[in-house]
């Protein structure tokens, strides 16, 4: 394809392009994202490739290998049009089937249709199955129509042409009202107005300006910018040259954290794609705006999602924190005023632009507009990548699209906003999706990332987990964060391991609130959220670790010891054979019996014992 | 040409040079706020968080770092509320217990008002301030010291932990390190830190008039602005 | 992988200090870890102090400073993991190998190493080996998965005290 110069050339090629896809009569769309690909989606993809040329049908059949389309537990997921026909759990054995039924001849076959976990019946697409009809998928659905690496698919699909349209036509100061009046605010967790930000970046003096894209998404448990920016890396470029041309910017950045290569590899291909049609260098589409991005890659560091540390990153160095007496907007990378946003939030840019920003506001809250996608994992039914409006309850997100508990086990909290965020419960469930309300109650929206916790999980042990996150991925330089959160995760390891006092809660509060308010950065600054949450709604928990030297959840390990319930232990001498630690004894078809003194709590024996006979208490 | 702006520190109208942080003109008119990683003639980096003002702006007080934080006019700034001095002795706390061997952080602790120690006490040799690295670094330009590692395990080293043959062993990290000072009792043994409290006349001037110099080990040879 | 030399990494690249992650990352690509020689290299080459390097090699965790075993795991250790019991996978592993995370066992066979995220939290518990995914991970099935890549007739090291 050759170079477009014009706002009309881009649009005959559209136009052409969707021509050119008119003989397509059937559409296979793989899902190849992050999920699906741990689940062998490449297998099941290339299986299906070959059917269809075996069968001669490669010529009236597209088959397309998109990003995540979200319900990540039932994958891997292929869905075909005409019919809209979901399937999941597919395995390369099936393509055959897929292609001879479904494709060629239109028939559905059941057995891989979703089926309901209550009521047992089988749904024919998403539309019929709750996880999905309880959504708003607005950048999520994008993804089963573009095949990340086809610039082609992206343009058929209308795009590139609300960037067209507003370097033809639409000034940088009216991109900006249009967002503020969006109610747009940041989706990586900072919350903060992006209308404003452009606002004051635009402003500053300078000639030099650049926009960046902060791939970095380091909170462990979510995954939702790896499902945008993998499935469909345009719309985030889109999005990034709306707002570089609303700011001044001629030089952008995404930069990906080290553990997402393929998400480096297809921005690096759009990239490339791009440059050739023109839509990178200068003078694009014939207009004044000259723009280049280049695609950088993390080193392996939490703490660079922190915009100054992501800047000293791109500039080639550690990633500390500054001080931000100065905003970035004003002195950010190389010293010169910088847009950062998250990726979801750029991805939302071309259709408020597009649609207006009334159709954006009309979703949402008074002060959280438009919908978010959270990562929903955890012990939970239905896992995977989900979008709603913001303003939707909890409780729907956990139980009508997360489907509820796991294994039967009540829920008890839910985690938002990943370390930097806190622990709600049950009783919080009515509570919205909303960056203030959050926020007010102790936790956060944050990136999205929510993990649900049931009677199996130990409070006590949750927030040692992410202070021993924290003090991993903490850049060490100030005291607070360095030595503050240490020694709340020696407090807090003293009452996992039955050395706790009640003293030590009061100083754990304390000092949580010290390192809260004099942290240099805002990993330091919230690194105490999940302590104080937990202690704030679950203070039981504590005090039973520390007056009873119990953990109920069963998961602190110097607390709890692993037995066999003779009712269900039928002799069959499983765990004896599996446990390494030679703790199990017993003859066959009499109940075992575990020596807690050589027991090491590895929890093997449970794992592989199939009667359900081994309790931890 | 310096150019000069007022600002409002403790109720005291004062006249400070544009361009200077907040930290530099309270020492210049005798307002003691504690410091451990500032030093005149190096950058501030506002990492050990001692320095700790309140910025009231907008209705709203902010606390920031008086090192990194520079005078504009008009500013108002708060050095010594109950908060701020809460904060500073929880932060003391931490470095006494991390390091209570140096008389200049034990002397920082009594300062700062610090009277018990609730954390078991640890025998640090380093307490990560970064002046020997930014001497090196500014000073000298030599780079022959760095930080290196992160978060817990963050150490100040030479480059493969070999010192490199352009290090001309000037000494001016050594001088300036507050770990190099040791309690006038001599080094304590593991096991036997303690906080020292010492001088009672230190801990008189403190408890009496909050926020005095208490002549602490940060004054000479180790470039506290106010032996300057 | 077609190995690069130093010189080719380099290229297009010197005294551009803004490239040393880049560098480092391809370096680390190419030989498995960061020689000793490279970050001299890297220093000469882009214009940055020595000790600029040795920071940086030191202060990211994509960089090693040794090289990892020839079956490397990773252990994802992120939040949906961990609450799924992630924990007891990476102390089966270090029992199973007798060396912490970061270490390889003497025969060079095995490292473990943890990763705060893999990105595929909803299939967890996930271990990757060799560029695998394997999800929905258990104790045991972790145990058997490290049998399998043991070389027939290696005795297996005493389970240590976790």
């Amino acid at each position: 394809m050759s170079r477009l110069n014009s706002y009309r050339e881009l649009e005959h090629l559209c136009k052409r392009l969707c021509e050119e896809r008119q003989n397509i009569t059937t559409t296979v769309m793989a899902c190849d994202g992050p999920g699906c690909q741990a689940s062998e989606s490449r297998a099941v993809i290339a299986a299906i490739r070959n059917e269809l040329s075996q069968q001669g049908l490669d010529g009236t059949v597209r088959l397309r290998a998109t990003g995540c389309h979200g319900f990540c537990e039932q994958g891997p997921i292929v869905v075909i049009e005409p019919g809209n026909i979901f399937y999941c759990h597919v395995a390369p054995d099936d393509a055959f089937e897929i292609v001879y039924q479904t494709v060629a001849k239109g028939e559905v076959i059941e057995r891989l249709l979703y089926t309901d976990p209550v009521s047992g019946e089988k749904a024919r697409t998403e539309s019929e199955i709750p996880f999905y009809s309880r959504q708003d998928q607005q950048l999520l659905s994008l993804n089963r129509l573009v095949d990340p690496c086809s610039i082609e698919d992206y343009i058929a699909a209308g795009g590139y042409s609300t960037l067209a349209r507003v370097l033809d036509r639409v000034a940088p100061d009216e991109i900006i009202r249009e967002i503020k009046a969006s109610g747009l605010r940041g989706r990586g967790g900072g919350g903060f107005p992006t209308g404003r930000k452009w606002a004051e970046c635009r402003e500053a003096p300078g000639d030099e300006k650049y926009v960046i894209c902060n791939a970095d998404e380091g909170d462990p448990g979510a995954y939702m910018d790896r499902g945008v920016l993998e499935g469909n890396p345009h719309l985030v470029l889109e999005g990034m040259m709306i707002g570089a041309w609303a700011v001044g910017a001629r030089k952008g950045y995404i930069y990906v954290r080290n553990e997402y290569p393929l998400a480096v590899t297809h921005s690096r291909i759009a990239v490339e794609q791009m440059r050739e049609l023109g839509l990178l260098g200068d003078n694009i589409l014939g207009t004044s705006f000259s723009f280049d991005v280049d695609i950088a890659r993390g080193g392996g560091a939490f703490v660079c999602g922190e915009s100054t540390a992501l800047m000293a990153s791109l500039e080639g160095g550690v990633g500390e924190p500054r001080p931000k007496d100065v905003h970035t907007v004003v002195d950010g990378l190389y010293h010169k005023p910088t847009t950062l946003n998250n990726v979801e939030t750029w991805a939302n840019v071309p259709a408020i632009i597009q649609n207006g920003s009334a159709w954006f506001a009309s979703k949402g809250t008074k002060g959280s507009k438009g919908t978010k996608i959270l990562a929903l994992t955890g012990r939970i039914k239905n896992t995977g990548l989900v979008e709603v409006a913001m303003g939707t309850p909890i409780s729907t997100v956990v139980f009508d699209i997360g489907g509820g508990a796991l294994n039967g086990n009540p829920i008890k909290a839910v985690q938002i906003g990943g370390p930097s965020g806190g622990c709600l419960p049950v009783s919080k469930f009515d509570l919205p999706v909303d960056f203030d309300v959050l926020y007010e109650i102790g936790s956060m929206v944050g990136s999205g990332g929510m993990v649900v916790m049931d009677e199996e999980s130990c409070m006590v042990d949750v927030a040692k987990y992410f202070l021993a996150f924290l003090q991993d991925e903490s850049c060490g330089k100030c005291v607070p964060c360095r030595l503050g959160i240490d020694r709340m995760l020696e407090i807090i390891t003293d009452i996992t391991e039955g050395r706790g006092t009640l003293k030590q809660l009061d100083l754990l509060e304390e000092l949580a609130e010290t390192v809260a308010e004099t942290a240099l950065c805002g990993l330091g600054k919230t690194a105490p959220n999940p302590v104080l949450s937990t202690l704030r709604y679950f203070r039981p928990e504590y005090e039973a670790h520390i007056k009873d030297k119990k953990c109920l959840a069963g998961v602190c390990k110097a607390l709890i010891t692993y037995s066999i319930d003779p009712e269900k232990c039928n002799g069959c001498g499983v765990c004896i054979r599996e446990c390494v630690h030679g703790a199990i004894t017993g003859e066959k078809k009499q109940t075992h019996v575990i020596d807690d003194g050589l027991c090491q709590k590895c929890g093997i024996c449970q794992s592989e014992c199939k009667f359900d006979a081994i309790r931890v208490v | 040409m310096l150019q000069y702006v007022n600002v409002d520190i403790d109720g005291a109208i004062i006249r400070a040079i544009k361009g200077t942080s907040v930290l530099d003109t309270a020492i210049e008119y005798g307002i003691c706020i504690p410091h451990l990683c500032h030093v005149p003639y190096l950058s501030d980096i506002g990492a050990c968080r001692l320095c700790i003002v309140e910025h009231v702006k907008n209705g709203r007080s902010e606390i920031t770092t008086s090192c990194t934080l520079n005078v504009e006019e008009g500013m108002v700034i708060m050095t010594n509320t109950d908060k701020i001095r809460k904060l500073r002795r929880n932060l003391a706390e931490l470095l006494v217990a991390q390091a209570p061997n140096s008389r200049a952080i034990q002397d920082i602790a009594v300062r700062c008002g610090v009277k018990e120690v609730r954390y078991p006490f640890r025998n640090d040799d380093c307490v990560l301030c970064g002046r020997c690295v930014r001497v090196c670094t500014e000073i000298w330009k030599a780079r022959a010291i760095g930080f290196v590692g992160r978060g817990k395990d963050r150490r100040v080293d030479y480059p493969f932990g070999v010192r490199p043959e352009f290090c001309k062993q000037c000494g001016s990290c050594i001088q300036l390190c507050p770990m190099t000072i040791t309690p006038c009792d001599g080094p304590m043994k593991p096991g036997e830190e303690r906080l020292c409290g010492n001088c009672e006349s230190q801990l008189i001037i403190a408890d009496e008039t909050p926020g005095s110099c208490v002549w602490c080990e940060l004054g000479e040879g180790f470039a506290c602005g106010r032996y300057a | 992988m077609m190995s690069q030399t130093l010189d080719q990494i380099l290229e297009g690249r010197r005294s551009q200090p803004n490239q040393l992650i880049e560098v480092l990352q391809d370096v680390q690509e190419n030989y498995g870890y960061i020689p000793e020689e490279a970050m001299r290299a890297a220093a000469e080459g882009l214009g940055v102090p020595l000790m600029e390097v040795y920071r940086v090699v030191s202060f990211y965790k994509a960089f090693k400073l040794q090289p990892c075993g020839k079956n490397n795991l990773i252990m994802c250790m992120g939040t949906a993991c961990h609450v799924r019991g992630a924990h007891l996978l990476l102390e089966q592993a270090v029992g199973q190998f007798g060396v912490s995370p970061g270490e390889v066992t003497p025969d060079g066979l095995f490292s473990v190493e943890h990763v705060n995220c893999l990105g595929a939290c909803a299939l967890g518990p996930i271990v990757r080996e060799n560029g695998s995914y394997h999800h929905h991970m258990t104790p045991g099935k972790l145990r058997k998965l490290i049998e399998g890549l043991r070389p027939h007739g290696t005795e297996e090291i005493q389970h240590v005290k976790a």
